[in-house]
């Protein structure tokens, strides 16, 4: 009995942040639409070069690598919400309330998770219905999909928690976006970089991602997982890292 | 109840806390004052659980309502938004989560404010709905932190109401403020704090027994000169601290002065403050240990 009533504070808290976080969302949609409605088209534009380039797979090469590109972007949106929440000082505001630190990240992740999943299920659903793209194993590439959105959330904490400012935020973001997608092969096939590149490319969180869900793609379970597992626990490292930080807090008293 | 005992919390170098006792129980409200720097905010960040004690023990009823010094509230979200997640926060849902957000808007005069982005509010606004985010889920325990700054007579009269309210249903308040005729107003016991600890805690007129208020006496020349070494004359005026003001006055009128002006003064927690709470580098040598003030 007082479990049952323990755990459904627990949730009537969890959902209290989950709209709140959602409404903070949607009260500015530009970042959310521009980085679903610009894959899109930057898709169309890009499908029929790769598929000049890559007479075999060009389709899946333009519709992964723009995802993986344009999803890295969304990193900002997972950073921007724990950000402001520094900026705000809303954060030891929340964690002096009777919410555990697990409900206060579930009340982030889920938003988050929620805006970064309309994202990827929008680039492979355009990607199949207007571009022809052939999914081998929808299952599989949920999966693949899912674990890249795990890794994208963990990282997005991480720098979240981690930027000094929106401007370093900003910047992290871009900077390491773009290095990410170039190096992992999302804009540019791996196959025609140079030696070097091709050589620190699994550095790249954007690398694994998008072998992942080219295996997934083309239906090979053993590739997609293998890489999956490596998204999955780059996000945990990174989910780490953030909520070491986050427990340290960032009252006043640190700057004493 | 907030019971802590013996709080040790240093920053490096620096003691925020350095044996901090303090007791509020159930229905009291203890307005506690002192220096920037003498330890009330890392006190209440304690109380709160945002930060771990080096040493020492705090024990608290229930989770307090915590409105800290610095604004803190979501700038892009309604006040009614903030106020939803702060209860919603505490348990509440449905129909009771409405009625608290409107019971505590209207005695917190915000309901016209309600649909307003915080963002959009000016500062007296934004404090006053971050005491209703502290108050609005009726905590066993509130923490407030100067919660009036800003704030225009009505508004505070209004706060102030409600912290009384809270009070009066058996939360235990600490109320931290700069402004002490505020603390009149609560009708609150005092908690002196300087240098990391409490030195002074108890009922307002125990703290003033003793205290000097003063007389302050114009002339309609200059101040004669037999009565100058009795105070410090300021703009002509002779100001003589004294603890009984009107004896002090009975005095000089009988010993054949005749003032054309006459200001006298009763010791006021301004007097206290400056004399238990001004850190030792201000404070004069004399002011540093004043007779009767009851010490912990």
């Amino acid at each position: 009995m007082f479990d049952r009533r323990r755990r459904g504070r627990r949730l009537i808290r969890i959902g209290a942040l989950v709209r709140h976080n959602l409404g903070l969302l949607v009260r500015e949609p530009g970042p959310l639409v521009s980085r679903i409605v610009v894959p899109l088209l930057l898709m169309s534009l890009m499908a029929p070069l790769y598929r000049a380039a890559m007479p075999d797979g060009g389709t899946a090469a333009a519709v992964t690598g723009v995802g993986v590109t344009f999803s890295l972007l969304a990193l900002s949106i997972v950073g921007t919400s724990i950000l402001s929440e520094r900026t705000w000082h809303t954060w030891d505001r929340l964690r002096a309330t009777a919410a555990h630190p697990a409900e206060l990240l579930a009340g982030k992740a889920v938003p988050a998770v929620a805006v970064l999943a309309v994202q990827q299920a929008a680039l492979f659903t355009y990607g199949s219905w207007i571009l022809g793209l052939r999914i081998a194993h929808p299952a599989l590439l949920a999966t693949a999909a899912g674990a890249w959105i795990l890794a994208l959330l963990g990282l997005g904490a991480a720098i979240g928690t981690l930027a000094p400012s929106h401007g370093a935020l900003s910047a992290a973001c871009d900077l390491g976006s773009v290095l990410t997608t170039c190096l992992g092969g999302a804009l540019v096939p791996l196959a025609v970089l140079p030696g070097w590149a091709r050589a620190v490319a699994p550095v790249s969180p954007g690398y694994w991602a998008v072998t992942a869900m080219r295996a997934a793609l083309s239906g090979e379970p053993g590739t997609t997982l293998r890489h999956g597992a490596v998204l999955v626990g780059l996000g945990l490292a990174a989910g780490a890292l953030a909520c070491w930080r986050i427990s340290r807090g960032w009252g006043r008293s640190r700057l004493l | 109840m907030i019971v802590a005992e013996q709080l040790v919390k240093r920053y490096g170098p620096v003691t925020a806390l350095d044996g901090f006792d303090l007791t509020v129980a159930p229905g009291e409200i203890v307005g506690l004052i002192g220096h920037n720097g003498a330890g009330k905010t890392t006190f209440a960040e304690i109380v709160a659980g945002l930060v771990r004690p080096d040493a020492g023990r705090v024990e608290v009823t229930g989770t307090p309502g915590l409105s800290p010094q610095e604004p803190a509230l979501y700038l892009p979200a309604t006040v009614r938004q903030n106020l939803r997640l702060f209860a919603g926060l505490a348990g509440l849902h449905g129909r009771r989560l409405r009625a608290a957000v409107d019971e505590i808007a209207t005695a917190l005069r915000v309901t016209g404010l309600l649909d307003r982005p915080v963002g959009t509010l000016s500062g007296g606004q934004r404090r006053r709905v971050q005491a209703a985010t502290a108050m609005v889920q009726r905590p066993a325990a509130l923490l407030l932190d100067e919660p009036t700054v800003g704030a225009d007579p009505a508004s505070r009269e209004a706060l102030l109401q409600v912290v009384r309210d809270r009070a009066g249903d058996g939360a235990a308040v600490c109320y931290t403020t700069h402004y002490l005729p505020e603390l009149d107003d609560l009708d609150a016991t005092l908690a002196v704090a300087a240098r990391g600890r409490v030195i002074a805690r108890g009922p307002r007129a125990r703290l003033l027994d003793g205290l000097p208020g003063h007389v302050a006496v114009r002339f309609a020349g200059p101040v004669p000169a037999a009565l100058r070494e009795q105070g410090t004359v300021i703009d002509g005026e002779l100001h003589i601290p004294t603890t009984d003001p009107a004896a002090t006055l009975g005095a000089l009128l009988r010993d054949g002065h005749s003032p054309t002006g006459v200001d006298m003064r009763k010791p006021t927690l301004d007097d206290l403050y400056h004399v238990l709470a001004v850190p030792p580098a201000v404070a004069s040598p004399a002011a540093a240990s004043p007779a009767g003030v009851p010490h912990v």
